[in-house]
């Protein structure tokens, strides 16, 4: 089986995950209490105005013919209209992905680049009191609870000592200049970003550290430390280089549960993003816009996992030649 | 003078159960062009001793005294970064024991050979790979299998890479361990073939690790037997591998069958190697041994010259094996 194969595989696979959800997707919503009768329709309105109402969002026709009509317009990237706000979910998403964005990838390239780093510096000084300490840091950061810890964070920088904003991605108004404005955005993104990476470098760095010291054990650090190899270069070179692909299968496995986490990340910090947006609808019963919301962290987490096959494939060269019938 | 001098060598490791006497004063000598075969069970102390001339030791093993010369030159009081320039692969590389994880599965074979020629010497990227596809080719492998991954060879083709890779500075010591263990028995006789070749058309020295005796006897000029980290008896092959003088090194040879002779059943050396933590008193192979007596089990033999020619044993019996009568028969 060729790499051709084996991608055509992998998007398949890709797909049917994304039908799947997106079945799921649409009978959770219809199973839950409330529809949009509840939110938009006034007791006082005429027998008349409510079928227009009804109407107006398709909820008259027959549950398969809204789901046909559901799915052709997913595809779309059609994602219906807001009850709450009656402007179509998907110009709301696109207002706020890039937030999400911008929090997402700060806060997961400083976890992954400050985790790596330490657990790499804790399994190269093994038996030293920096290794105790950071296998205990790790412990404990990953085992604290991240709302708990991001409302300590609020209370103590936000509150007590006000240095940093309590809430928002930005200041109201924001300040003249582009680069002022950058600086604001940057001011409001330390805590939330910041939070995640301290909560989840933990865990980044005791795999690092783990997967380092069984790679340091191998004949093959031997072999390198026999030829004279520079301690960095053995360190790097071979012993991270060969425990490259399951960190990097990680950091890909890891993306949905960082997506999801952004829910409750921005939520805490009023963050203007998809995951609070989320959180507003389900809260409202606003139906279209959870499910669009839905919709996109499913996407999110399906591309994360199908890169995860692809990276995988090209760092692990036994995985590259093909699956199967070398082995 | 010889090329490399090991002097009543002492490396211990320390566990949580004591001092493992992993090799205890140990004295060899190889020449210039020659190699010397060790010999002995697993966990006689052969392996640790290779990693020590290497000076590779994990890190709970400590070496307590003696001394190895290289061309007389003092070669554990060099610094660690002198020591892993000078010495490490331009003057001693190392052949290792099972092909199997020996290289990176993640570097391509052609480029773990090149980037031991880069750190040691001078030349372009260019140049080493030239020599890397040599060499290669040298051990019967198509230098266009450069690019391939270590998963990509059978295990043979991997023992020869490594080989290869052991030859890339032009070595002056080649120190083998168990370089056919994990290799069927063909394979066994292609490595064993390349490495005898390699021998004479480099005139390389080489120390040759391995438990099996006749790889000995096809491959090296001196032997010296290893019995829970002490040398008991050193030689030329053929001397001891005709005329053993110590017990052990007796049953090594008779526990290998001659497929010349007529049949016999393969005998072994009864009893198991000793706790290197609280290895026997006097000396360390007495428990197992037939011809034990009160002696043995208090003083520790010195190792004498018998017949000259170099051959020494540490035995206080050598009067009786000496004799030539098979003190295995019961």
């Amino acid at each position: 089986m060729g790499f051709r194969t084996y991608l055509i595989r992998r998007i398949v696979y890709a797909l049917i995950v994304l039908f799947v959800i997106l079945t799921f997707n649409f009978a959770v919503f219809r199973l839950m209490p409330g529809d949009a009768e509840k939110m938009i329709i006034d007791p006082r309105f005429s027998p008349e105005a409510r079928m227009a109402l009804r109407k107006q969002f398709g909820l008259d026709d027959p549950p398969l013919v809204q789901y046909w009509k559901y799915i052709t317009s997913l595809l779309r990237f059609d994602l219906g209209q807001s009850f709450a706000t009656r402007r179509p979910v998907a110009s709301e998403l696109a207002e706020r992905l890039p937030n999400t964005i911008v929090l997402f990838l700060t806060a997961f390239t400083l976890t992954m680049v400050i985790g790596t780093a330490v657990g790499v510096y804790a399994a190269q000084h093994r038996g030293t009191f920096a290794e105790t300490f950071v296998t205990g840091a790790g412990l404990f950061t990953y085992a604290v609870p991240t709302f708990f810890f991001q409302l300590l964070l609020l209370m103590l920088f936000g509150y007590y000592i006000r240095i940093f904003p309590i809430h928002g991605t930005m200041s109201a108004p924001p300040p003249d200049g582009a680069f002022l404005r950058f600086l604001d955005r940057v001011h409001h993104l330390i805590l939330p970003a910041g939070s995640n990476v301290i909560i989840g470098f933990g865990s980044w760095a005791l795999y690092t550290r783990n997967t380092m010291l069984e790679a340091l054990g191998q004949d093959y650090i031997i072999t390198a430390r026999a030829k004279g190899l520079p301690r960095r270069e053995i360190l790097y070179h071979h012993a991270l280089r060969s425990v490259l692909p399951p960190i990097v299968t990680l950091i890909f496995l890891s993306l949905p549960g960082m997506v999801t986490g952004a829910v409750i990340t921005e939520t805490i910090f009023s963050w203007h993003g998809v995951g609070r947006y989320l959180m507003d609808a389900v809260l409202q019963q606003d139906y279209p816009a959870a499910q669009g919301a839905f919709y996109l962290i499913a996407l999110a987490v399906i591309i994360s996992n199908f890169m995860a096959d692809l990276v995988y494939g090209l760092v692990d060269p036994r995985i590259r030649v093909g699956a199967g019938e070398r082995r | 003078m010889a090329l490399l001098e090991v002097k009543d060598l002492k490396m211990y490791y320390r566990t949580l159960r004591g001092q493992v006497k992993a090799v205890d004063c140990v004295s060899f000598e190889i020449e210039k062009g020659k190699a010397l075969g060790i010999a002995g069970e697993s966990g006689c102390g052969k392996s640790s001793m290779a990693i020590t001339v290497l000076r590779l030791l994990p890190s709970n093993g400590h070496i307590l005294g003696g001394e190895v010369r290289m061309d007389g030159l003092d070669l554990l009081s060099m610094s660690e970064e002198a020591f892993r320039k000078a010495i490490r692969w331009s003057r001693i590389s190392m052949i290792f024991q099972g092909a199997m994880n020996a290289l990176n599965p993640v570097h391509r074979v052609g480029n773990q050979i090149v980037e031991a020629i880069l750190t040691h010497e001078d030349v372009s990227r260019q140049e080493a790979v030239e020599r890397a596809r040599r060499l290669l080719d040298m051990v019967g492998i198509s230098p266009r299998r450069f690019n391939d991954y270590p998963h990509e060879f059978s295990g043979g083709m991997k023992q020869r890479a490594i080989i290869a890779m052991a030859l890339a500075c032009n070595p002056d010591l080649v120190i083998a361990d168990e370089p056919t263990t994990a290799l069927d028995v063909m394979v066994q006789a292609q490595v064993l073939r390349a490495i005898q070749d390699l021998r004479e058309k480099l005139a390389l020295s080489m120390m040759l690790i391995t438990h099996d005796l006749s790889v000995i006897a096809q491959t090296c000029d001196d032997v010296a037997i290893m019995y829970a980290g002490k040398i008991v008896e050193y030689g030329t092959a053929t001397e001891v591998y005709k005329k053993p003088l110590h017990p052990y090194s007796m049953g090594l040879v008779s526990a290998f069958p001659n497929i010349a002779a007529e049949k016999s059943p393969v005998r072994s050396v009864p009893g198991f190697p000793p706790n290197l933590v609280s290895p026997p008193e006097g000396c360390r192979f007495h428990p197992r041994c037939p011809l034990a007596d009160d002696k043995c089990k208090t003083e520790e033999p010195a190792s004498v010259e018998v017949g000259g020619n170099h051959h020494s044993v540490a035995c206080h019996k050598v009067d009786v094996t000496a004799g030539g009568i098979d003190i295995w028969v019961q």
